[in-house]
């Protein structure tokens, strides 16, 4: 057992992914948010005529609502100086060797191929603006198994797009949401045929290359009746003296008796604001699994959804903050009890450490005629310097009585009692405090997928295990 | 504060004072210390500047003010601070029935439509310097103990409107002073009775304790139901001094009808103990806004609530509380049934700034729905800067028990009455921690005749 770790050295502070590759996009917009740039997204992607018109009607709906109020700090960011549009090449690619140099080596360094030829049954890398890569193993593709670029999802599949695109969030559903709809680029399309179960999952990787860039992926699942999947998506952007924003919008629908786990490890750069709106509508006896950890960014704002549509649904939320210098973490989950007979759990752990603050903020919400719903909300705050933050905003509404709902929530610091306990067996005290961390963390921790993502193990997992285990 | 004994009138040239506003006119027929007077311009200037808060605020998100009209209330004549008490023999009957069972207090008033119709101090107390007079009184005789006090609270900036309503419109006060090292043995207890409708009643307490002195101060806000509605205004300020012990109960059993506002701010200084008690049982909607701030080290802080809503009765709770100082503990537990198509809000913070190392700060909020159409919204929140504390927070919403009722209902009593009994239960967890016997039974007798049983 190696002795010479700390909190440090558990890796979550360090950030590994500040490179910049030199690339030459084939377009960039221009700087700013316009109807033009709005029409000039929707050209590029030779788009049908109805999704202009939805682009433009969400644009309004962005600049008829007012930047929250609530939640994090908004007040610095300016959409002025963004680019809400790049496009790294011309056209995505099927197999790694046609990539482009620069953004295959990117993806190299992050781990993507090594890990898609190991352990994934199908991978998608965004880099910038765009799908650059996608490709899914032949096995699943035979059982019809659909797996493509959001833009390819719209033009190979028009109906199946259309029947489900942005009917689970709409544009009106938040300020940002309307943002997403307005300039959404890049993301994935996915359709789990009835039945099928893919054992090993899918992965979407988000890498932001460019400076002051704006990334707005838009992507959506169907889950079909009976099968199951599970899709991670990993996040990561290099340091820049300016702020960069990401603005995704995640629809899902999970259809009867399906099952579905959604897995993000967003590592943004602590310049990043990242807003996304993720949601799931959970059909009868169905069960959706958010597992959401947050560790990089400036701010995130992020509460994964589950509405629960039909008789027996299941809903959970799984969710991991870390907060350290400057970071916010403005995180938690939601929700929505519709049908009878519908049960959810929503666990929340956060770390601030340093001047960070993590914020848990979430809703259970059980409308009347929900009969026989259960929910159960527990969070638990860690601090571990005096400069520290957490924050719990719960909301829970309840209009049905035949419900049973409990929510608790724990602040602590890392206990004397522990520390001394564990330095009295010979541990330091910095490794000691390290192992105490990685044990708040490990309920949620250990159902990460580390055999799977080997980048994502590199950030959390494989470093504690290592360090004091 | 030797103007505090001149009087002037409030200049009818405030721009506030829309013409034609009973309530600018109001302002304009009164007749009291300068200081008062001041006091109430400036606050009719700001409820002027503000905008009456919609649902789109956090803090009114579940608790619709759009029908609420301030213009259409007349404000009922404030008290002169000389009324005559009349004995408690001399009172209507009404207001003579519910001084039954009070004769152990250690001061008792009757207000009725605001003004002290009985006022009574144990001369012992009164020996050691006690003093429980109205405001305006106070504002004559003994400025010193209004200033830097009164109306002091930082009311959050969403409750400010109604706030500043309440302290132009004041309708009348009371003032409970307790001297360094006084302990008063028996509660002291204000009855406020109102008994018309259109009207507005503001009322307000400023209750300043000194070094290791002891009350405990009860208030109970009655009507019969009323045809046309009234708003009810209070507040509630409390100084409590290095060591003190301040307990607070208020007993909320209006009629139908009513609509009532109360802030309460409680502020505690070095080794204070503070312990208050909220019961909603009556009115139409009832909203308390409830905040501790533990300013010196080793306070504590007890809130506790109980409510049970029938009909259409709405009931919002917002609480604070606020560890500004270390080694500092709070304990929040909030319990509430409801029935019919009723709603309750709990909206709860503990805050603990930067330096309140050792908090100890608890916050527990249960709900009980015993029918198809009641909500219970319950938010509990938490904001920590210190890092050395102890916080949790736990909110619940749920049944009564089949098991229990099924019991019951197996001895023979039928669902209602077993559900009932089953509420009771419910409550005792809160009312086991009064400590005074005798208003232990009152608040058993008023919820027993609410619930029904």
């Amino acid at each position: 057992m190696p002795y010479n770790e700390t909190v440090e050295g558990l890796g979550l502070d360090e950030y590994k992914y500040h490179f910049v590759t030199k690339d030459k996009p084939v377009f960039k917009s221009r700087k700013g948010l316009s109807e033009e740039v709005v029409r000039q997204i929707s050209a590029h992607k030779e788009e049908p005529e109805w999704m202009l018109d939805f682009r433009l009607r969400a644009l309004e709906i962005f600049e008829s609502k007012p930047m929250p109020t609530w939640g994090g700090d908004l007040s610095t960011m300016n959409l002025d100086e963004i680019y809400f549009y790049i496009r790294p090449q011309d056209r995505m690619q099927r197999s790694w060797d046609e990539v482009p140099e620069e953004i295959k080596d990117t993806f190299e360094r992050l781990g993507i191929p090594e890990a898609e030829r190991s352990v994934l049954a199908g991978v998608g890398a965004q880099y910038e603006s765009e799908m650059v890569y996608h490709s899914l193993r032949e096995e699943w593709e035979n059982q019809g198994v659909i797996f493509e670029s959001i833009e390819d999802g719209l033009k190979m599949y028009p109906d199946l797009f259309r029947e489900h695109f942005a009917t689970v969030i709409p544009p009106a559903d938040n300020k940002f949401a309307a943002l997403n709809s307005a300039v959404w680029s890049g993301g994935s399309f996915v359709y789990i045929p009835k039945g099928a179960k893919i054992d090993i999952p899918l992965q979407a990787y988000f890498r932001v290359n460019a400076e002051r860039m704006g990334q707005f992926e838009r992507t959506i699942i169907i889950v079909d009746e009976g099968s199951e999947a599970h899709y991670i998506e990993g996040c990561t952007a290099p340091q820049y003296s300016t702020e960069s924003f990401h603005s995704g919008v995640i629809e899902i629908i999970v259809k009867k008796d399906a099952r579905f786990r959604y897995t993000t490890i967003q590592n943004w750069s602590n310049n990043m604001y990242n807003l996304v709106t993720q949601r799931a509508m959970v059909h009868e006896h169905a069960t959706m699994e958010w597992l959401d950890g947050n560790l990089g960014s400036k701010l995130t704002m992020k509460y994964p959804s589950c509405y629960l549509m039909g008789e027996g649904a299941h809903g959970e939320v799984l969710s991991i903050a870390y907060a350290t210098d400057g970071q916010h973490q403005d995180t938690g989950g939601k929700v929505v009890h519709v049908a009878p007979h519908t049960t959810s759990r929503i666990t929340s752990k956060s770390i601030s450490k340093g001047t960070g603050r993590s914020s848990y903020r979430g809703l259970c919400k059980v409308y009347e005629g929900a009969v026989g719903s259960r929910s159960n909300v527990e969070c638990d705050a860690l601090l571990l310097d005096e400069t520290s933050r957490t924050d719990t905003y719960p909301y829970i509404e309840i209009d049905e009585n035949q419900a049973t709902i409990g929510h608790e929530a724990t602040v602590s610091k890392v206990g004397e009692e522990q520390l001394f306990y564990l330095m009295s067996r010979g541990l330091a005290e910095e490794e000691a405090m390290a192992m105490v961390v990685r044990g708040f963390i490990e309920p949620i921790a250990r159902k990460l997928p580390l055999e799977f993502a080997i980048e994502l193990n590199r950030l959390i997992e494989l470093e504690m295990e290592g360090s004091v285990g | 504060m030797a103007d505090g004994v001149t009087t002037a009138r409030v200049a009818g040239d405030t721009e506030a004072g829309a013409a034609g506003s009973r309530l600018a006119d109001f302002l304009e027929t009164l007749d009291e210390p300068a200081t008062l007077l001041e006091r109430r311009r400036r606050a009719w200037e700001r409820y002027a500047e503000l905008p009456m808060p919609t649902r789109k605020s956090e803090e009114w998100r579940y608790t619709d003010l759009s029908g609420l009209d301030p213009e259409s209330y007349e404000p009922f004549a404030p008290e002169s601070g000389e009324e005559e008490s009349r004995d408690a023999g001399d009172l209507p009957e009404q207001a003579a029935r519910l001084l039954e069972g009070m004769e152990a207090r250690g001061a008792v008033a009757v207000r009725v439509d605001g003004r002290t119709l009985h006022r009574r101090l144990d001369p012992a107390l009164a020996e050691r310097g006690v003093l429980f007079a109205p405001i305006r009184r106070v504002a004559r005789e003994r400025p010193e103990l209004l200033a830097e006090r009164l109306y002091t609270s930082d009311v959050a900036p969403m409750e400010e409107k109604l706030w500043s309503l309440h302290v132009a419109m004041l309708t009348g006060g009371d003032v409970l002073y307790v001297p360094d090292g006084v302990r008063v043995p028996e509660p002291v207890h204000v009855l406020r009775w109102a008994g018309e409708g259109d009207r507005l009643l503001s009322t307000h307490t400023l209750v300043v304790t000194g070094r290791e002195a002891e009350v405990t101060w009860v208030e109970e806000y009655l009507s019969p139901d009323l045809e046309r509605p009234l708003l009810s205004l209070s507040g509630l300020e409390v100084f409590a001094g290095d060591g003190a012990t301040v307990r607070y109960l208020a007993l909320q059993r209006y009629g139908r009808g009513v609509k009532h506002f109360s802030v309460q701010h409680l502020l505690a200084g070095r080794d204070t103990r503070l312990s208050g008690l909220n019961v909603n049982l009556g009115g139409d909607l009832a909203r308390d806004d409830v905040t501790s701030h533990l300013e010196g080290p080793g306070s504590e802080s007890e809130m506790l609530a109980l409510w049970f809503g029938d009909g259409e009765q709405h009931f919002d709770h917002h609480t604070l509380q606020h560890h500004a100082a270390p080694h500092a503990s709070s304990d929040l537990l909030y319990k509430g049934a409801l029935t019919d198509s009723a709603r309750s809000i709990f909206r709860g913070l503990i805050r603990v700034d930067r330096g309140a190392q050792l908090t100890d700060a608890y916050q527990t909020n249960r709900n009980l729905l015993l029918s198809e159409h009641c909500h219970a919204t319950t938010l509990p929140n938490l904001e920590i800067e210190a890092d050395d504390v102890r916080c949790s927070h736990g909110a619940t919403v749920g049944q009564v028990d089949e098991g229990m009722l099924f019991y019951l209902m197996s001895r023979g009593l039928t669902r209602r009455t077993a559900e009932r009994l089953l509420v009771f239960g419910f409550f005792d967890e809160v009312l086991e921690r009064v400590p005074v016997e005798g208003i232990r039974e009152r608040l058993r007798d008023a919820i027993g005749s609410k619930i029904g049983i």
